[in-house]
């Protein structure tokens, strides 16, 4: 199958005053994609889903949904029809149940979703008169999510749609979201985690302070910039240090456990029988492959904790 | 202690209600009550005593001493106009008749002014203007009476220019309804606004093709509708507790509809430069406060002094205070068709004007 560019983005350039909040980004989604802008608050993530849900004109550059142009009153139209938005820090009508939140937002549209197969598809069948302030804080999300979907949208776009959710519930929505992955919608996401990234993704790409760092699938992102897979030594301390460090010389000592750095398939057999043939005492052994955090950590430099630089 | 000090001082919602809407209240009716100064009733007197082209000398002399009064603003109506035509045309609430045959009357000690007026217990100025009148006619006789017991004026009936016996509620009750449409559509289309803004439901709103304009339109109409049901349910209670006997005509139902638009359109346009709900009710209330007291809600405007007068002029709920009371109280359609055009004319622009700045993202 050919890939179908759904939305294309050449140069964009936002400023507010003096400060570029997107700064020259260019990137193409494909038809079907899920495709993650992944970086810290204030990155530029919902600056950039902004412009292309037509919420914020450009500065400078080009931007195109389903190939029609985010700065061409005609094409806002078509593009408002075509897709579907979570906002970010999205709540709805509090006295309004699940359905009715549903009912209204489809009225904004011509056709659309069958509003009790939206809410099966949503697994909310059971709350559907559940008054909106009454839903859980993951229930509110997939109802916000199933909002998003009422017009039955070619391009859904969700800005951080798990921020705030406790784990069960960030499982929840990330269920859900591969469910419309199934469906073959194009799901533009942006987070601040970095696991909910790696977990969803087809595509990802890094943005920080207005700039791509990185652009690519998970597995390549990490292949390139993830560093290498690590055995840990959970308390190994100075004596296992001492033994691995003769064959493995960049081993590290951390926290009284032993980091070794696995260069091909042989060396994690390599270790263990090294350790096994000294009789060295541990704790535990873990073979940790490296995450899109580490892609992240190796090209700034920083960590991302709560959706803030650190 | 300090805590709450600081919380206190940084809610714009608390700051109005401390300081604010005391002072606004005392400037407000300070300059409202601050009447003695220069207090002017307006007064049309028709004199239809006219001896070969000129009014005769008593009546003449009359007319002179009300002028003179300094009170009364008085109004010259051509003798040649029908009376009741005219008041009912020019929306007239009190006129002095002087009739024909005045100065032959007041050569035999007989004659007699009318004074047609709406009833003083609906409007209170009448009463003023009343005294004020009996008052010219006693200078009147002590002034061109040669035989002292005897009085050249000796009667001056009183008629009521409404047919119906009112009292205060009856002219009590438009004022109401008009002051609870401007606050019913003006908290209601800003506290809409703002609530949904901050839900963020605007900003979603925003990105589906609903238009400014239809939003805008949505939210007039469904405060029409909160309008409606506030009227029915003030004159239920009116009719059935106090016995009103003032109810709309269709032109007051046309005027009224009218209203329901106007201020939630000024409401959406407050709303443009409203964040947050604190500010929302400040908002709502630094508007609707000083408008309920100086468009004539609850006492007439002519209590007032003529700069607040003329404020009252560009004020919307002065027409549709007044249109009301004319088509309630006094049956005058022209009045009310007057005030409703005017009410729509400021309504469109306002809803034009908020659809055009309302805006559905949070900067």
């Amino acid at each position: 199958m050919s890939k179908e560019a759904v939305i294309q983005v050449d140069s964009l350039v936002k400023k507010y005053e003096d400060l570029a909040a997107v700064n020259g980004v260019s990137f193409t989604v494909n038809r079907g994609e899920v495709f993650s802008f992944v970086g810290p608050n204030g990155a530029g993530k919902t600056t950039t889903v902004e412009i292309l849900v037509c919420l914020r004109g450009l500065t400078s550059g080009n931007a195109k949904v389903l190939g029609f142009d985010v700065s061409d009153r005609k094409g806002q139209q078509q593009i408002r029809k075509r897709v579907g938005v979570l906002p970010q820090d999205f709540n709805t009508f509090d006295l309004l149940t699940v359905k009715e939140n549903l009912s209204y937002y489809k009225k904004m549209y011509d056709g659309g979703m069958d509003i009790d197969e939206l809410i099966r598809l949503v697994d909310l069948e059971d709350k559907a008169k559940t008054l909106y302030k009454n839903l859980s804080g993951g229930l509110k999300k997939r109802l916000a999510i199933a909002i998003a979907l009422v017009n039955d949208p070619e391009v859904i776009f969700l800005d951080e749609p798990t921020t705030g959710l406790d784990p069960k519930a960030r499982r929840d929505v990330w269920d859900l979201i591969e469910g419309l992955q199934e469906q073959e919608k194009t799901i533009f996401l942006t987070t601040h985690y970095m696991d909910e990234a790696e977990v969803l993704s087809d595509r990802v790409v890094i943005i920080s302070y207005g700039k791509i760092i990185a652009d690519g699938t998970p597995s390549e992102l990490i292949l390139q910039h993830g560093g290498k897979t690590t055995l840990i030594v959970e308390e190994g301390g100075t004596e296992a240090h001492d033994i691995l460090r003769k064959k493995f010389p960049d081993s590290k000592l951390e926290n009284g456990d032993v980091l070794v750095p696995l260069n091909g398939k042989s060396d994690l057999p390599k270790a263990v029988m090294t350790l096994n043939g000294n009789k060295t005492k541990f704790a535990e052994l873990i073979v940790r492959r490296p995450s899109l955090e580490d892609v992240f950590l190796n090209l700034t430099g920083k960590k991302i904790v709560d959706g803030e630089l650190n | 202690m300090g805590g709450a000090l600081r919380v206190w001082f940084r809610s714009k919602h608390t700051l109005f209600w401390t300081f604010a809407f005391p002072i606004l209240l005392m400037l407000l009716f300070g300059a409202i009550f601050s009447v003695s100064d220069d207090p002017r009733f307006d007064l049309y007197v028709q004199n239809q005593d006219i001896i070969g082209g000129e009014s005769s000398p008593f009546s003449a002399t009359f007319v002179d001493m009300l002028n003179g009064s300094g009170v009364l603003n008085i109004k010259m109506v051509d003798p040649t106009e029908n009376t009741a035509e005219y008041i009912d045309d020019e929306g007239v609430e009190r006129l002095l008749l002087i009739p024909e045959g005045f100065h032959q009357s007041c050569l035999n000690y007989s004659a007699s002014v009318v004074l047609k007026m709406v009833p003083p217990e609906v409007d209170t100025s009448s009463a003023t203007v009343k005294g004020l009148v009996e008052s010219m006619v006693e200078l009147f006789n002590t002034e061109t009476s040669e035989v002292e017991v005897k009085q050249r004026i000796s009667n001056l009936p009183v008629e009521s220019l409404v047919s119906e016996n009112y009292r205060f509620i009856d002219f009590f009750v438009p004022g109401l309804i008009g002051m609870t449409l401007m606050t019913t559509g003006i908290f209601g289309a800003i506290g809409w606004n703002t609530r949904n803004r901050e839900l963020g439901i605007l900003k979603k709103l925003a990105t589906t093709p609903l238009s400014k304009f239809e939003w805008v339109i949505g939210v007039v109409l469904f405060e029409l509708v909160m309008c409606a049901v506030s009227t029915v349910v003030i004159l239920v209670v009116g009719v059935f507790v106090f016995n009103i006997r003032v109810l709309p005509n269709i032109y007051s139902i046309i005027l009224i509809a009218a209203g329901a638009i106007t201020f939630p359109g000024i409401g959406m346009v407050i709303a443009r430069f409203v964040k947050e709900t604190d500010s929302a009710d400040a908002a709502a209330n630094a508007v609707s406060f000083p408008m309920m007291f100086l468009s004539g809600s609850f006492f007439p405007l002519e209590m007032m002094p003529p700069f607040l007068r003329e404020i009252a002029k560009v004020l919307p709920l002065t027409y549709l205070n007044n249109g009301l009371r004319d088509s309630m109280v006094y049956g005058n359609a022209s009045s009310a068709l007057y005030n409703t055009a005017i009410l729509l004319a400021v309504g469109i622009v306002f809803i034009i004007l908020g659809s055009l700045i309302t805006n559905w993202r949070d900067e």
